[in-house]
């Protein structure tokens, strides 16, 4: 819109230009009947003649050209105060559509950008949930695996000591209190199992013997 | 059997195994040798008498033998030979070695309420702990103190699960 008026503007003093010219080179010029043939001495046309060389003698001419000069340049002032009034206008004009498709750009692109980085925030947030979840989970799955192999070793454990009791006893009382047994104070205890199994050991011996 | 022919004999509580009626019966038969001796030579030579263990004092003080006297160790001689052929033998397994006083108990203990002419062997395993493993003819008698755990696993799996002490039961 703004293009199109300064081409106007432009056209427009152009034209003015031409026109100054050519008003210029029009007044300069002498008319080409007269010029062409030297006219009669007493005829009606050197009358003429001469009665417009009284009148348009040369400080006439010299007067109408300081005129056209005058007013040709107060044209030209006043189209120039014109132009520059235009030209700031249009400047201005200029300056202000500048102005407002900069900061629509900048807006616009600002907007793009935030919204870029919005997204990516975003994605970024979904990502990491994601993984979050994954790695939840993985913790779930890692702690149930954990938890029924320490189950699975505990019962191991419990059944291999459980099998083995006596012998895991037997060893703790030998270990803590084994160089305290004496076979003195046992006697009692051995013989009342003799005593106990008295009869199976007399059927032994005599089976045996 | 031997106790039924020799039944007026008997055997001290040191003689315990086998080793002992072995050691006996060349004791017995190296007096024998002595005596044969004193019988062939001559008068005036000197013949040393040999000079009886321990062992062979018991068993003689024990029968009230005179080993003087060619009977008394006939007898005495073939009493032990049916000890040593037909004596039933127990092998019993400790953790340490016993005391003679311990041996000695436990062979009158035996001689009373099982056959009054069983020898003993004694074995040593430490891995026993307390109590003792006994080897007849053709049964294993197991009186450790692990064989007893056993025969007390339930209770001790009872126990177990339910946390408690013997302690804790006697203050409760």
């Amino acid at each position: 819109m703004t293009i199109w008026w300064l081409a106007l503007i432009l056209a427009t003093l152009g034209a003015s230009g031409l026109a100054f010219i050519w008003l210029a080179v029009r007044v300069g010029r002498t008319p080409a009947g007269v010029v062409a043939g030297k006219p009669q001495p007493g005829s009606i046309a050197a009358a003429a003649r001469e009665d417009v060389e009284s009148i348009f003698n040369n400080e006439f001419r010299e007067e109408l050209r300081n005129r056209g000069r005058l007013h040709f340049e107060k044209i030209i002032g006043e189209n120039a105060m014109f132009l520059q009034q235009d030209l700031r206008l249009t400047t201005s004009q200029l300056n202000e559509f500048m102005k407002t498709e900069i900061t629509r750009k900048l807006k616009e692109e600002f907007a793009k950008y935030e919204q870029s980085i919005t997204d990516a925030k975003q994605l970024a947030i979904d990502s990491i949930q994601k993984t979050n979840l994954a790695i939840d989970e993985q913790r779930h799955e890692l702690s149930d695996q954990v938890r029924k192999e320490i189950l699975a070793e505990k019962q191991q454990l419990l059944k291999h000591f459980e099998s083995n009791m006596a012998d895991i006893i037997n060893h703790y009382v030998l270990a803590a209190i084994g160089n305290q047994i004496d076979l003195n104070d046992q006697l009692d205890y051995i013989l009342g199992e003799l005593e106990t199994n008295k009869k199976a050991i007399i059927e032994d011996i005599l089976s045996g013997a | 059997m031997a106790h039924e022919t020799n039944q007026t004999l008997k055997l001290p509580v040191l003689v315990a195994g086998p080793v002992d009626v072995n050691r006996l019966v060349r004791e017995l038969e190296a007096i024998d040798d002595v005596m044969l001796q004193l019988k062939l030579r001559k008068g005036g030579e000197a013949v040393r008498v040999p000079k009886t263990s321990q062992l062979m004092d018991q068993t003689i003080q024990l029968n009230k033998l005179n080993l003087l006297h060619e009977a008394d160790r006939k007898s005495l001689s073939q009493f032990l030979a049916a000890v040593k052929k037909q004596s039933p033998v127990l092998h019993i397994s400790f953790s340490a070695d016993p005391s003679v006083v311990f041996i000695e108990k436990l062979m009158t203990w035996l001689r009373r309420e099982i056959h009054p002419q069983v020898l003993l062997t004694i074995g040593l395993q430490p891995t026993i702990g307390a109590g003792c493993m006994v080897r007849g003819a053709s049964h294993y008698f197991d009186f450790t103190l692990r064989h007893k755990f056993d025969g007390k696993r339930e209770l001790l799996l009872k126990k177990l699960a339910a946390g408690e002490t013997p302690a804790a039961e006697a203050v409760s």
